[in-house]
């Protein structure tokens, strides 16, 4: 949601006069550029537990981060109050990074119109399909898209409401089933006011919201326990505490349980993993997206550091990071540097042709800044981070998948995923899937981690499903950060993966 | 940059406030932090921070409601708004008359300086940005060549922070507890002749500065990142294990997270109704150092301000301790403990399989024990069930021969049940690093399934 620019000014109790003196007063030291993101967060939670809600609060976090660039080196720096005084200590801190080249008496108009001049240099083209670039990136002017209005504001709803939403959630779940002997429902909610500001005069302004419901759900049957967790996580406000989302999330909740009763470890060792439309997206989050992120490129510590536009897996597959699904977790309507959130294709047609980029990288590469400058909350740095990331669909049927593999594994549920980015080594943890045997789903099996390499697991994809899905889960990235994530894929079959397993 | 009077002050006129709102009792626990960073890339300064945090908690109980809130904005008239708000939305939950302050009786007494464990360096005041840049910079190892391998890129990270909170109740709880800590952290990225790509991370902390080793760890790091050249699958089956120091607490982390009130209530443990029974291997031992002065890790206190004590968790596989707060007390019908497990210490112990070790007993040491198997030095993904302790990690590491690393390996997965896993063990080793806040020492382990 977009309010208006005084709604923010006054938030932080900011004019536009001090946001220009403090971005000149980071420049102060030779900084290239400077800029400040002010946040005021209201979060929110309940939980659900032993058949009440008996637990909840509400939790502030207000501040203003100060960046200062010089080349690409960074210096950074918060204050938790927006006084005068204590921006200016923090602008003054950032600006340690610099070399104090610069003058310290200069105007503050001398730095900003300097810092100007660079921005509007060029660096060369021919990272930028032959085009040429600022040196550093000009966003575009507010307002965007906007990507998540707000209809109900989570900062003014009824608590008493909003447990009654729970309550509705665990009878539609404890309905479903006679084994389930215990329910957490968790409500978490964020909304975010921010406010950028850049030495170059930019000034954007967002509310983003952020929900999540959680359950976990444990089952007892014949001395044997199991427990299951789901979730579904929107940039939306209180308009989705639907009855439609009540029926989906009780209808997962219970999903595939008495499978995973009957579940047992396979025999581990290399196979075929055909992996099930949505939550399986979590394997081009490991073991592509990371490796895609332009920091560890332009620190040549990625494996695909040396490989853009080449050909990295076969024809017809396209990965994408998107920030622009409405109401989607991963979604943006400016990045955390004020670069507006948009569709970005790292794979075309098989085809390596974009890394992921903050205003860092973009400057070092020479191309314009893909909108993934990131960061958890005004105490960090943006880095590069994925948004909403995915593989478009294929011309594959899901069932003929299946029924091409003799002997393999299909999976549809996880927990987790890592990667190293040097090696490419992923892996994941499979919550719950099936043995392929002769085309046919088996036995059921759970709890195994599957590892493979990030360039081998991509170029053995050899068959991929007509059944594009994001997942809409409340994933979560911990790369230096938290940042809220969402992955999607298509049934996809990758020829060999490592499984665990007895 | 410790609480000062002020903010101590300021604290106390939460606890008024809350009171005069209407609350019953309430707690209010103050956290203050100072970081400061200097971060190098190949070998020069890459990134400076300077990071000041102060937040407020408040637990409230009010009519017999129970609520958390948090906020950084700490000016009297916030904060009144604040409690305000927070009282009247405890008012909308549901009651729980289990919900309650603990005993005083169990609270600590002793932590009225923040000081007493010795955990606080007074050289960190005057640490300047100028030595920090120094450390930073003389840690770095960028450039020290090696022929035979190319140093693709080399991040160093180099922090100091104090800690400071405060824990008071409407019973009269008053306790603190301050930390410094001096870290410094490497990672290098190397490319072999044929242009693969290997990482190596190292890293130390102290609570006091003396005690930082920073200019050893590029050399670690890139051991480690060397040691991996050439590394493949090794074998499916059944093998014995060595697991280094470095990172045998992801074995032990689950099962105390097992022992934890939350989780056994909700019978999403499995070490339910373990209480006194022996669960696992007769050698496996694990005590709670909680109070040792001077070592990293150690509080006198929770967070309800109950007062941590020495004991055993779990002694000669006999489960000991469930983690109980009042709380999980009240609601499981069980006496209260402590809320978590706070500087856990796995006992040295050599099965009689093995026959006895004299002396230290680390990594190498146990290797030579076991004779053959696979060494793990780290663990790449994975994860476990929390209702049935199964777990599939995957490794890395090397395969050992005659009691002899005989070549790394990756791509490999070992998977269990934590249940099974520690009634194999073989041998728990005295190597711990002193700086990690679980001293897991090297761990031997017989029958585990590999994959690969």
């Amino acid at each position: 949601m977009i309010n208006s620019k005084q709604y923010y000014l006054d938030t932080f109790g900011v004019t536009e006069d001090q946001l220009q003196r403090l971005a000149a007063e980071g420049l102060r030291g030779g900084g290239d550029f400077s800029d400040l993101f002010f946040e005021n967060s209201s979060f929110t939670d309940l939980l659900l537990r032993d058949g009440e809600v008996t637990s909840g609060g509400f939790h502030v976090d207000y501040g203003v981060g100060i960046r200062v660039l010089k080349g690409e080196k960074t210096g950074y720096a918060y204050a938790e109050t927006t006084d005068d005084a204590s921006m200016l200590s923090a602008a003054r801190a950032a600006a340690a990074i610099a070399d104090g080249s610069a003058s310290s008496t200069a105007s503050v108009a001398k730095l900003i119109r300097d810092a100007k001049d660079r921005a509007a240099s060029y660096v060369p083209a021919e990272n930028n399909g032959g085009r040429p670039v600022r040196k550093f990136f000009l966003g575009a002017p507010n307002p965007a898209a906007d990507r998540y209005p707000i209809l109900e504001d989570w900062r003014t709803a009824k608590t008493a409401e909003l447990s009654a939403y729970l309550m509705k959630i665990q009878e539609a779940v404890s309905k479903r089933d006679s084994r389930i002997v215990k329910i957490i429902a968790v409500l978490s909610t964020q909304t975010t006011d921010c406010l950028m500001y850049n030495s170059f005069g930019e000034l954007k302004y967002d509310t983003r919201p952020l929900a999540s419901l959680a359950l976990s759900v444990i089952f007892q049957q014949d001395g044997k326990t199991e427990n299951k967790s789901v979730s579904r996580s929107y940039r939306m406000g209180a308009e989705m505490l639907t009855d439609e989302l009540v029926t989906e999330i009780a209808d997962l909740a219970v999903a595939g349980i008495d499978q995973r009763f009957e579940a047992k470890r396979p025999k581990g060792g290399q196979m075929p993993v055909v992996m099930a439309s949505g939550a399986s997206g979590i394997l081009l989050h490991e073991a592509m997206g990371h490796a895609f992120e332009a920091d560890f490129n332009r620190k040549g510590q990625s494996i695909f550091s040396e490989k853009m536009g080449q050909r990295i897996c076969a024809e017809g597959i396209n990965i994408v990071d998107d920030a622009t699904i409405r109401g989607g977790r991963g979604s943006l309507n400016f990045d955390d540097e004020g670069v507006p959130g948009q569709r970005t294709y790292m794979v075309e047609d098989g085809v390596l042709t974009s890394y992921l980029h903050d205003r860092i990288s973009a400057k070092f590469y020479g191309v314009t800044p893909t909108g993934n400058g990131r960061r958890e909350s005004f105490r960090y740095n943006p880095i590069p981070r994925m948004r909403s990331t995915y593989m478009e669909g294929g011309n594959a049927d899901p069932e003929g998948i299946i029924a091409s593999v003799k002997k393999g594994l299909y999976v549809d549920q996880f927990a987790n995923g890592q990667v190293k980015i040097g090696e490419g080594d992923f892996t994941f943890y499979v919550k719950s899937g099936y043995l392929i045997e002769n085309g046919r789903l088996t036995q059921p099996v759970k709890d195994v981690n599957v590892i493979g390499n990030g360039p081998e697991a991509l170029a053995g994809i050899v068959a991929v499903g007509n059944d594009p899905k994001v997942d809409e889960g409340a994933w979560t990235c911990g790369k230096e950060q938290s940042a809220p994530v969402s992955c999607g894929i298509p049934t996809v079959l990758v020829k060999n993966l490592t499984v665990g397993g007895e | 940059m410790k609480i000062t009077q002020e903010e101590i002050q300021l604290t106390r006129e939460c606890l008024d406030m809350a009171k005069a709102a209407g609350a019953d009792k309430a707690r209010v626990t103050l956290n203050k932090s100072l970081m400061d960073l200097f971060a190098t890339l190949n070998g020069g300064i890459d990134k400076v921070s300077h990071c000041l945090d102060r937040s407020l908690t408040l637990n409230l109980f009010v009519d017999g409601r129970y609520a958390t809130f948090s906020t950084n904005r700490l000016t009297s008239d916030s904060l009144r708004a604040f409690v305000e708000k927070a009282v009247d939305t405890t008012r909308m939950l549901a009651e729980d008359r289990l919900r309650d302050l603990p005993d005083p009786e169990r609270t600590e007494k002793g932590a009225t300086t923040g000081e007493e464990l010795g955990l606080y360096d007074p050289m960190y005041e005057g640490v300047t940005a100028e030595k920090r840049r120094q450390i930073a910079l003389e840690a770095a190892g960028f450039g020290k060549g090696d022929d035979k391998i190319t140093l693709i890129s080399e991040e160093g990270e180099y922090s100091d922070s104090i800690y400071d909170s405060l824990v008071m109740d409407s019973q009269g709880l008053c306790c603190r507890h301050t930390e410094t800590s001096f870290e410094y952290g490497v990672e290098v990225t190397i490319q072999d002749a044929e242009g693969n790509r290997y990482s190596g991370y190292w890293w130390d902390a102290a609570t006091k500065l003396a005690d930082l080793d920073a200019n050893s760890c590029f050399g670690k790091a890139l051991a480690r990142a060397k040691g991996q050249i050439g590394a493949k699958p090794s074998e499916n089956g059944k093998f014995r294990m060595v697991v280094d120091t470095e990172c045998a607490s992801k074995l032990l982390t689950p099962v105390l997270n097992a022992l934890g009130g939350f989780a056994l209530q909700q019978q999403n443990s499995f070490l339910v109704d373990s209480l006194g029974k022996r669960v696992f291997s007769e050698g496996m031992t694990v005590l709670d150092k909680a109070r040792t002065v001077g070592e990293t890790g150690t509080r006198l206190f929770d967070s309800e301000g109950v007062a941590t004590v020495d004991g055993p968790i779990i002694e000669n596989g006999v489960v000991k301790e469930y983690f109980i707060n009042t709380y999980m007390s009240r609601k499981m019908g069980l006496a209260p403990t402590i809320e978590d497990a706070t500087r856990p210490a796995v006992s040295k112990w050599v099965s009689p399989e093995l026959g006895t070790s004299e002396g230290r007993t680390d990594a190498a040491k146990l290797m030579q024990m076991l004779g053959e198997g696979i060494y793990i030095t780290g663990f790449n993904g994975g994860n476990s069930n929390s209702s049935t302790g199964d777990f599939s990690f995957g490794i890395e590491g090397y395969t050992f021969k005659d009691g002899k690393i005989a070549s790394p390996v990756h791509e490999m997965l070992m998977t269990g049940n934590f249940i099974n896993l520690w009634n194999n063990l073989l041998a728990a080793g005295d190597d711990c690093r002193l700086c990690l806040s679980k001293l897991t020492p090297s761990l031997a382990f017989k029958d585990v399934d590999f994959s690969a």
